[in-house]
């Protein structure tokens, strides 16, 4: 008999219509990596719920150290030593990081708070565990990573031996994540347990001392990860092969279609212009990549490409004519379509439909309004041939409320409104974001097939793995600038990483600019 | 708890619905009980520190003496119609007498008095008639009360040129037939007193001003601060809470105030005296003679109450204070002086004008209009 | 056992409104109104127990009596309350309506007293010329937010002062207009009136039938038209319409127009509205009071969603209420209590309206904790991947709400 810290057994947990969990069981033991694995809608935030309180299961029993415990909220969660660090942190933004940490447990001398002992536990923790936090910056003042540090320290504060993470690396920099994974060995070392919900494979093969995948919400089996492989556990997660290198041919670019020259974009969080004299061109049939780390100006950069900011200088020129001073419903119609980095920001009208989500670039074309009246029936017919065509899968179809739909479909359902709209430039901004494998590999053929239609691709991204694969050729951007260009097919992810960190960059950057 | 909580909420709501069945489908069911004196407020609340609050006193007075059932309505809209859906709604409810105070009720009592003859009204400061003043008439269920503005604004005036002050101010609410008569009457007052000091032409000052409205607001207050501040000794504040406005500029300022309608001296240090009309006791009067079997006093014609009857005038007795000096807050007028000028006024022997020709539309008589107009000499009046 | 079947015939009637989609939003508000009565009930109880329940009986039935009544009270408050919810349905807070109400009637007054026309076509002119007086009462706080980015509340809080006094000023220095010795504007000629419907004692006039018509093209206009899917996509999400290359600006100078112009009408309505007293008409008070119908008005956007036909039905409902209320004298409650629980129960009705989901979690926690449904709709801007995740976030923020 091994010693199991929590064992979650026969656990059955349904909706209306739908079993979340079925008969799952899951052992956890002290002092190890345990990764949950499975597609988004596979189950495994419910299982975790049901653990932490949030939910009761219909069947099944929860233990802790071979005994039956009754977890009904997160409070008796806590006081069996259960934390989590949810995916959207629960943080007062206003608030110091020490603040933050206390709160709920603040310790209290004659009424008044007394924060000079906690402070000295956070700062013994914080060195313990090498989570570098300042407990007086303010929480909105600090970085995502540092944000996500703060909540690990909520659960070593509070003395929690069971550590939950709900997928911490989804809001990371490809640096912090690195940091995190060490973050969490450290912690398995120091005897804490951890549950890690993932669905990035190589984040488990990295950490994880064991792995159990659940796939719509059945268990499939746990495995060591020593006598796996990536390849396993996809095929366990998904259920069938996933190929994890994009399937592409070589392909001649054609002619020019977006061509930038020394465009410039201001920032609207600081004084400087967050994108410094860009120049670029992306031809007909040929995939770019713009990589980098988060925050040197990406964002800044769509914002201007697309019309939703205005240029400082530069001009942009699609198809030989000249938008930049442009409005955004003006480059749309002169055949840019655009994925956008944030898809609830702006993408999608989460409380619209989805049919009606599927027209918002399209609504005012003769194809869908006569007289300012919407055409329904067209609306309808052409919502359900996207459906069918690009494979968005959801509840009740065309009017299904588009904040009701997982995150992978609300991602399709973009992608197949950017692509059906006629369309000569596609600028794909972090079009895997937070995506399961099953979707990301859908998401890169859609690029790929893009482009073999001969279409110009401008992708945006900051996932290594992205850039290696799918591009044609690649742009770094470092702090507003474009430092290196580079062929995926030459260059190694090492010498990336050396230009995305600003470490190397191109002497003569003007000469490298196509088309100059 | 919570659920327990809910189950009681809904038990009560059923009970509520069921109890209200089982009384009946007589929607009068309020009748047998109901309240035999109404009054409906004008367009300000019962606590308007003038007509509504006035006679509102009265009947509260009359009423709890004697017994009789009494309430209040407020009319749902400030229409004429509106006025009389809650005629209709009180004699619904059982009235038998409804006091209506001022003179927007005149054409919905007009119409009331036909279609209720069996119900009296008594309407204060109006007098029924049509929409479109072709027909005036007052039924015998209807008994109409005037008030002489002018007397009591003259005897203020009087008062506080005989005390010895010369530059006297004038804030009125908007140029309503009241307010009006209360200021000419305080001009005439003002002039009568020159006269009798011997003044010279123009040695009294007058500021002479309308606010427009009837409210305690900064403005009115900062116009009553500046008027004090050029010199002016004491503001007659005829406007309703315009005098609130008044009183604390004076109390600021270290000036006097001259109150109206009703005694404000318990309202404010620097209320001098008040120009008052006995609102409450007018009404007193009126129900008195309806229940004294004595309606014909005052049925279907327009009373004024004015000096002979003693319907106006300056305070002359401190609440709660046995043999208390009203005029204490004076330096030499005194209650002998009052009642002199008072009998005097009472007997008839001063002619005063309630009414002049003003032209413009606001109301607003200018100063040449009232000098003309009034008469006046000693008194030198700008408007502002 | 009395209570408990009624909680039990409760909990099925609960569970059936809301299990039923398309009845969801009404049941929202049903419950809301509940509630609303029920905490009104609690404070007539306090204020006078003898006659709470007579009277209490008049709040819920009285209108029944006075249908006529009811619906013209509803006209000008469906108008602001279309004014309010309009603009809301672009994510704007218009609480200027009552600025635009005023504005509305002095153009109407306007029209009524200085232009001569024949008497079939004056008072349609005279309410299209309060139309056009809300409207630039709305456009101007539309301009401040579109072209200024000065916060809509901000300036339309502001030009309900400014409107009022300047209709006030203009009134009382026009002596067409204004009978100073009686402080409020002259009596309107009865062709200017706008024609009653004929029930008698009540004033309901034509404007409730034009209203509820307004109501419906203003639903066709946001339901069925680019305009309003544009206007309704920025609404829920402006960075998705301006992405999508909506024109932020105009829309929100546009939609603020006709929200002033809704109610301009309102106040046209309640100005030019006919009189039961021969020569009589309503009449204006330049008496530097804010129209308390624009105020109202935001209650009624709120309980009615925001939508143009749930706006009639609440307005609709308020009035009802207002006009029961009033007859509660008769039993010897006192205006300022009326006001009171008629202001509860609006009141609370609308902000429940507003916590309608988490009333609705509250009722499904309490009464029907053995089925356990996981919750359908969700207002929370959660941004998880699936169904079921999104329901373990919302149960979570509950949880930690308590």
């Amino acid at each position: 008999m091994e010693n199991y810290i929590v064992e979650m057994l026969n656990i059955t947990k349904e909706f209306p219509g739908i079993i979340a969990n079925d008969n799952i069981t899951l052992k956890l033991k002290k002092g190890e990596i345990h990764a949950l694995l499975g597609e988004n809608g596979a189950g495994k935030s419910t299982l975790m719920s049901v653990l932490f309180g949030l939910y009761q299961s219909e069947k099944g029993e929860i233990r802790k150290n071979g005994k039956k415990v009754t977890i009904n909220n997160p409070n008796d969660a806590n006081e069996l030593g259960i934390g989590m660090v949810h995916q959207h942190f629960k943080l007062v933004e206003v608030f110091t990081v020490l603040e933050n940490i206390i709160l709920g447990v603040e310790p209290v001398e004659n009424g008044l708070l007394e924060l000079e002992e906690s402070k000295e536990k956070i700062i013994e923790l914080s060195e313990q565990y090498g989570l570098k936090v300042s407990p007086d910056a303010l929480i909105e003042d600090i970085s995502v990573g540092m944000q996500q540090r703060v909540e690990i320290l909520k659960m070593l504060y509070k003395d929690n031996e069971i550590l939950i993470f709900d997928e911490p690396t989804a809001v990371l920099t490809p640096q912090e994540i690195i940091e995190l994974l060490q973050i969490m060995k450290d912690l398995a070392a120091e005897g804490k347990s951890i549950l890690f919900i993932t669905h990035k494979l190589n984040e488990i093969m990295d950490v994880a001392d064991r792995c159990t995948v659940l796939r719509k919400g059945k268990y499939i089996g746990t495995v060591d990860i020593e006598s796996t492989t990536k390849e396993e556990l996809s095929r366990m997660m998904v259920g069938r092969d996933i190929s994890f290198d994009v399937d592409k041919e070589d392909r001649e670019p054609g002619d020019v279609i977006l061509s930038i020259k020394n465009m410039t974009v201001a920032s609207k969080t600081h004084k400087n212009n967050a994108v410094r004299d860009v120049s670029l061109d992306v031809r007909a049939g040929e995939i770019v990549c713009i990589a980098g780390i988060d925050g040197n100006g990406q964002s800044e950069f769509v914002y201007g490409l697309t019309g939703l900011e205005k240029l400082v200088s530069g001009t942009i020129t699609l198809r030989g004519k000249d938008i930049s001073k442009a409005s955004i419903r003006e480059r749309s119609a002169s055949g840019m379509s655009h994925i956008p980095e944030d898809r609830h920001k702006h993408g999608l009208v989460l409380d619209y439909k989805l049919e009606e989500n599927l027209i918002l670039q399209r609504y005012w074309q003769p194809k869908f309004q006569k007289n300012h009246f919407i055409k329904f029936n067209e609306m309808r017919d052409y919502a359900e041939d996207l459906i069918e065509r690009f494979d968005i899968r959801s509840g009740q179809g065309p009017t299904t409320m588009a904040r009701s739909m997982s995150g992978g479909n609300q991602q399709k359902a973009i992608i197949a409104r950017e692509i059906d709209k006629e369309h000569e430039l596609l600028v794909a901004v972090q079009p895997t974001r937070g995506l399961d494998v099953g979707a990301i590999e859908y998401i890169h053929s859609q690029l790929v097939e893009s482009r073999d239609a001969g279409k110009a691709v401008l992708l945006i991204s900051l996932e290594l793995d992205e850039v290696m694969n799918v591009s044609d050729r690649i742009l770094v951007l470092y702090e507003g600038e474009i430092v290196g260009e580079l062929d995926p097919e030459e260059t190694t992810t090492q010498e990336l990483g050396l230009y995305m960190a600003g470490a190397k960059r191109d002497t003569e950057k003007e000469t490298r600019h196509a088309g100059e | 708890m919570k659920r327990i909580l809910a189950i009681a909420l809904a038990i009560m709501l059923v009970a509520a619905s069921l109890a209200g069945c089982s009384t009946g489908d007589n929607g009068t069911d309020g009748g047998s009980d109901g309240y035999e004196i109404a009054l409906i407020t004008d367009k300000g609340n019962i606590d308007d520190k003038s007509f509504n609050q006035g006679a509102w006193e009265g009947v509260v007075e009359f009423a709890g003496a004697n017994d009789i059932s009494h309430t209040y309505i407020k009319p749902e809209e400030a229409s004429d119609a509106g006025y009389l859906a809650a005629i209709d709604l009180a004699v619904q409810g059982g009235a038998e007498v409804v006091v209506t105070p001022g003179f927007l009720f005149e054409v919905p009592i007009y119409e009331a008095q036909t279609a209720y003859p069996d119900v009296k009204f008594i309407l204060l400061d109006g007098a029924p008639h049509t929409a479109d003043y072709s027909v005036f008439e007052t039924k015998d269920n209807v008994a109409s009360i005037f008030y002489a503005e002018e007397e009591s604004g003259f005897l203020a005036g009087y008062a506080a040129v005989m005390d010895g002050m010369t530059d006297l101010g004038f804030m009125g609410g908007m140029a309503v037939p009241a307010v009006q008569a209360f200021g000419y009457g305080f001009l005439q007052g003002a002039e009568y007193a020159a006269d009798d000091l011997g003044l010279a032409d123009g040695e009294v000052e007058v500021t002479y001003h309308y606010t427009g409205n009837f409210d305690e607001n900064d403005t009115n207050k900062a116009t009553a601060s500046t008027m004090y501040q050029e010199g002016v000794e004491v503001i007659f504040a005829a406007g309703g809470s315009v005098g609130k406005s008044v009183m604390s500029a004076a109390s600021e300022a270290d000036g006097k105030v001259i109150g109206v309608d009703v005694d404000q001296r318990y309202d404010s240090e620097t209320v001098i005296t008040s120009a008052t009309k006995g609102l409450a006791a007018s009404v007193i009067s009126v129900l008195e003679s309806i229940y004294n079997d004595n309606w014909e006093t005052y049925s279907g014609k327009s009373t004024y109450f004015n000096a002979t009857n003693d319907g106006v005038g300056l305070p002359t007795e401190v609440l709660g204070e046995e043999g208390g000096d009203a005029f204490d807050r004076f330096e030499s007028f005194d209650l002998a002086a009052y009642d002199e000028i008072f009998a005097e006024l009472s007997a008839g022997n001063i002619e005063l004008l309630r009414q002049i020709e003003v032209a413009d539309a606001t109301g607003y008589a200018t100063a040449d209009e009232l000098t003309e107009a009034l008469g006046l000499e000693k008194v030198d009046v700008t408007t502002r | 056992m009395q209570g408990n079947n009624n909680a039990d015939k409760l909990k099925f009637n609960i569970k059936n409104i809301t299990s039923h989609s398309g009845f969801k939003s009404l049941g929202a508000a049903l419950m809301a109104i509940f509630l609303g009565l029920v905490v009104g009930f609690i404070i007539m109880l306090v204020a006078r127990p003898e006659n709470a329940i007579a009277g209490f009986r008049f709040v819920l039935l009285g209108g029944m009596g006075r249908l006529g009544d009811v619906l013209y009270f509803a006209t000008p408050i469906l108008m602001t309350g279309l004014a309010v919810g309009f603009a809301f349905k672009m994510g704007l807070f218009n609480i200027g309506a009552s600025g635009q109400y005023t504005m509305g009637m002095f153009f109407a007054l306007y029209v009524a007293f200085n232009w001569d026309l024949p008497g079939s076509t004056h008072w349609i002119v005279a309410i299209f010329a309060g139309f056009v007086g809300g409207m630039i009462w709305g456009f101007i706080p539309g301009i401040f937010k579109a072209l200024l980015n000065v916060n809509e509340v901000i300036t339309s809080i502001m030009f309900n002062y400014i409107g009022m006094y300047l209709v006030d000023m203009w009134i009382q220095n026009n002596g067409v207009m204004y009978n100073s010795s009686l402080t409020r504007t002259r009596y309107i000629a009865s062709g200017v009136q706008i024609p009653a419907l004929g029930i008698a004692g009540s004033n309901v006039n034509l404007g409730i039938i034009i209203a509820i018509i307004i109501a419906v093209i203003l639903y066709i206009v946001l339901e069925k038209t680019t305009f309003g899917y544009e206007l309704k996509a920025t609404g829920h999400n402006k960075h998705a319409a301006e992405y999508a290359g909506m024109q932020g600006k105009r829309n929100i100078i546009l939609t603020m127009t006709i929200a002033g112009g809704m109610a301009g009408i309102g106040g046209a309505f309640a100005i030019l509205a006919p009189s039961a007293i021969a020569g009589s008409s309503m009449t204006y008070e330049p008496i530097n009071i804010i129209a308390a119908n624009g105020f109202t008005g935001i209650a009624v956007a709120l309980l009615g969603n925001a939508h143009p036909l749930g706006t009639i039905l609440s307005a609709t409902f308020i009035s009802y209420i207002q006009r029961g209320g009033t007859l509660t004298s008769l039993v010897g409650f006192k205006p300022e209590i009326i006001d009171i629980v008629v202001a509860v129960i609006i009141y609370f009705s609308a902000f429940a309206m507003i916590m309608n989901s988490a009333i609705a979690r509250f009722i499904k926690a309490r009464l029907g904790k053995d089925d356990e449904k996981p919750l359908q709709e969700t207002d929370s801007e959660n941004e998880e991947n699936t169904v079921e995740d999104e329901e373990v976030i919302k149960k979570e923020t509950e949880k930690e709400a308590e």
